[in-house]
Order: structure tokens, then C-alpha cells, then sequence
């Protein structure tokens, strides 16, 4: 009886794996499969860039320099229209981390643990975000300002608005994680489902049209709101002047 | 023998399970290496791709820019032309109507002028033509005169077949001849 609903084989997600190790001092040095998976798509982006903004000319009609413009255009666009004119500075951030987003995501499909699978990769990125909106108040409105904004519209607001502040960023990095991770966990299980039926042939085509979605799609989508609300955090910090 | 084996199997086991962070959990190195890899990619995208590209764009601007305040001020340009020419060719038209009115009234002057003239030559003409008919007509009387007055006098002296003096003859004819004038 207990055969019966004994599991054939088992299904177990983990973590990334301690590619590295080595110890400066005292402190030892964990390089975690993220890093590594990220070093590839570092080396994958800064040859693309390269490609791309390379040899560019005023009047041009090659298709490499219109897909440069189209993505330069695209990040400042966003950046103009999220978070105005003043903020065009941003720009770049918001165009690099669009970029090592996506293309981390991306990683699952050619069989790489996804960095942006792994909760201190975006935890990295929440704290940045956290960092410029602290940075954008204290920047607009002094110190004072920034901590009259906590008592702010009243004083009993102040326990409310503290959770606030650090649950933005929290929010955000839990979301983009836990999407990715959810869609490479779906995507395994059903590759793991489908592996089971019929010796395996059954995980030929269908799993594909998943990772469309799982994989394509939620890259895309988790990076694209993950710097919106960059954005919107940080020009949504401006501190008023009075 | 075999218990050590075990032993090591479970260990290298523990090994394999501990080089894996766990599904959910935070690492500091990961976080910070993280934060060095998205700068190198930001750095990597600001200076590879954002500055040329937004340079080009910026460029491009300009030179839509130049072009279209080039293109302005040739049409600006060729209309000034256009109402210097405009101006001009209205400027000969009265130049022109006003030669035409010139050499017209010149032409009827001097027409006037000609015509007067001739009309002139005609009246000089006629009175020197009537001059001259009344010079030969007194010269062709004053002839017929003296002959009419030698035959007279041929004629009277072969009447009274003597001579007379010059003188009587002469107050003779002169005398007759006036007489005859009037008569004429």
C-alpha cells in the first residue's frame, strides 16, 4: 500500500550553489552560482553594448544603429515619462539594471540557475532602490524635512510611515524574486510532471509553450515593473520644500 | 572498513548539501558582489551604449535643426528676391509706359513739327513760285512791251514814213501802252 503512493522520483528545488569559496583574512568569501551566472551575462551585455553603440553616424540606416537608438530611446523615454525631465540622470541605472534583469531571467533558458532566482541578487537591487529614494529625500528636503515627513500628515502616522519606507523596497525585491523563482519551479515541475509520462516524451514541445510565459514573458514583465517602481519610489520621494 | 567508508559517504554528503545557500535566504556576499556587477553593467551601458548613442541623437537634433533653419532662411530669401524682382519688373513697366509715352509724344512733336515745316516749304514754295510767275509775267509784259512798241513803231513810221525822234516816239508809245494796260 505505502508502494502505491510512494513518489517514483522526487522533485526538490534548491538553492544556488557555493560556486566559490576562498578566505581573505578571516573572512571567508562564498561566490554563490548567481555571481557566476551573472559574470556570463556581464561578459554576454558588454559585448552587446559594445556591438551596438559602436561606429554610429548621423545619418544612418543600419539596422544595428536603429536597434541601439530604439533601446536608448526606450530607457529614456521611460525614464522621461515616469519620472520627468529632472530625472534623466537615472537614465542609465535604469537602463543597466533593465538590461541585467531581463537577461538574468533569461539565463534559465539556456539551463543557468537565474540569478534573479536567488533572493540576494534582488535583495542587492531593493537596497539600491532604497539607497536613491533615501538619497532623492534627503537630497529635496534636508534631513529635516526628511524626518518631518515621518509625522507626516500626523504624528501618529509615524510607526505607519517608517514600515512604509522600508516596505517599498522590500515589496518590490520579494516580487521580482519570487515571480522568477515561481515560474523556474512551475517550469521544472512540469518538465519533471511531463518526464514521468510516457518515458519522457511527453516533456517534448509542451513544456516550451509554458517557458514562453514562465520564462519570456515574466522576464520581461518583472524587469519592466521592478524599474517602474524604482522610478516611481525615487521621484516619488522629492521631499516638499515648505 | 565500512563504517568509515559511511561515514565519509555521509560526510561528502553534508559537504554537497552545504555548498547550496537555501531556497530563501539573504547573503551578504552575494549582495555586495551583486551590487558591483549591476555598477559594471550600468558603467558598461552608460559608456558603451547611452553616451554614443544619445550623442548621435543629439546631433541629429542639431542638424534637423540647422537644415530646417537653413531651409527658413532660403525661403525667407528667395521671397525677398522674389519681391526685389516683383518690384523691379513693376518699376520697368512704368519705365517702359513711360518711354512709350515719351517717344510718343516726341513723335507727334516732331510729326507737328514736320508737317509745320513742310507746310512751311509749301508756302515759301508757292510764294516763290507766285514771285517768279509775276517777275516773268512783268518780264514777259515789259517784253511784249518793246515789241509791241518796236512794231509800233515800225509800224508808225512806215505809217508816216518819217522819222521821229526818239524821245516823241517814246512818250508816244508810253502812251498808248497805258493805254492798253488799262484796257487789259
Amino acid at each position: 500500500m505505502t508502494d502505491l503512493i510512494k513518489p517514483m522520483a522526487e522533485f526538490s528545488v534548491e538553492g544556488p550553489l557555493k560556486s566559490i569559496s576562498f578566505d581573505i583574512g578571516s573572512y571567508n568569501v562564498v561566490i554563490s552560482e548567481s555571481i557566476v551566472v551573472q559574470w556570463i551575462v556581464m561578459l554576454i551585455l558588454g559585448i552587446v553594448f559594445f556591438i551596438l553603440g559602436r561606429n554610429l553616424k548621423v545619418r544612418s540606416t543600419s539596422r544595428r544603429q536603429m536597434a541601439a537608438e530604439y533601446l536608448v530611446n526606450f530607457f529614456n523615454n521611460m525614464v522621461r515619462d515616469t519620472m520627468g525631465e529632472k530625472y534623466r540622470k537615472y537614465t542609465p541605472y535604469i537602463g543597466g539594471l533593465f538590461c541585467f534583469s531581463i537577461l538574468s531571467s533569461l539565463m534559465g533558458l539556456f539551463g543557468f540557475r537565474c540569478p534573479t532566482s536567488d533572493l540576494s541578487v534582488i535583495a542587492a537591487w531593493g537596497i539600491t532602490t532604497f539607497v536613491l529614494t533615501l538619497r532623492n529625500k534627503l537630497k529635496t528636503g534636508g534631513i529635516k524635512g526628511y524626518l518631518k515627513g515621518f509625522i507626516e500628515p500626523m504624528p501618529f502616522m509615524l510607526p505607519f510611515n517608517i514600515i512604509g519606507d522600508i516596505a517599498n523596497p522590500v515589496s518590490q525585491t520579494l516580487r521580482h524574486f519570487a515571480n522568477i523563482l515561481a515560474g523556474s519551479v512551475i517550469g521544472g515541475l512540469i518538465y519533471f510532471a511531463l518526464g514521468q509520462v510516457a518515458n519522457g516524451l511527453a516533456s517534448i514541445g509542451i513544456p516550451a509553450i509554458c517557458s514562453l510565459y514562465f520564462d519570456l514573458f515574466s522576464a520581461f514583465i518583472q524587469a519592466y515593473i521592478f524599474c517602474t517602481l524604482t522610478m516611481a519610489y525615487v521621484s516619488m520621494a522629492e521631499c516638499g520644500e515648505d | 572498513m565500512t563504517d568509515m567508508l559511511r561515514i565519509a559517504e555521509e560526510a561528502a554528503a553534508q559537504a554537497t548539501e552545504q555548498a547550496k545557500f537555501s531556497l530563501v535566504s539573504i547573503d551578504l556576499n552575494t549582495i555586495v558582489f551583486t551590487l558591483i556587477n549591476t555598477l559594471i553593467i550600468v558603467l558598461l551601458y552608460f559608456f558603451f551604449l547611452h553616451k554614443p548613442v544619445c550623442k548621435i541623437l543629439d546631433e541629429r537634433a542639431k542638424t534637423v535643426n540647422k537644415d530646417m533653419d537653413d531651409a527658413q532662411k532660403a525661403k525667407e530669401e528667395a521671397a525677398a528676391v522674389k519681391a526685389d524682382y516683383e518690384q523691379r519688373l513693376e518699376t520697368s513697366k512704368e519705365e517702359a509706359a513711360r518711354i512709350v509715352a515719351d517717344a510718343t509724344k516726341k513723335a507727334q512733336a516732331r510729326e507737328e513739327e514736320i508737317i509745320s515745316a513742310a507746310n512751311e516749304e509749301a508756302a515759301s514754295m508757292k510764294q516763290r513760285a507766285e514771285e517768279s510767275i509775276q517777275r516773268e509775267k512783268k518780264r514777259a509784259v515789259n517784253e511784249i512791251k518793246e515789241e509791241i512798241s518796236d512794231m509800233v513803231v515800225m509800224a508808225a513810221s512806215k505809217v508816216a514814213e518819217k522819222e521821229i525822234n526818239a524821245q516823241d516816239n517814246e512818250k508816244i508809245i508810253d502812251s498808248v501802252l497805258s493805254q492798253i494796260g488799262k484796257e487789259n
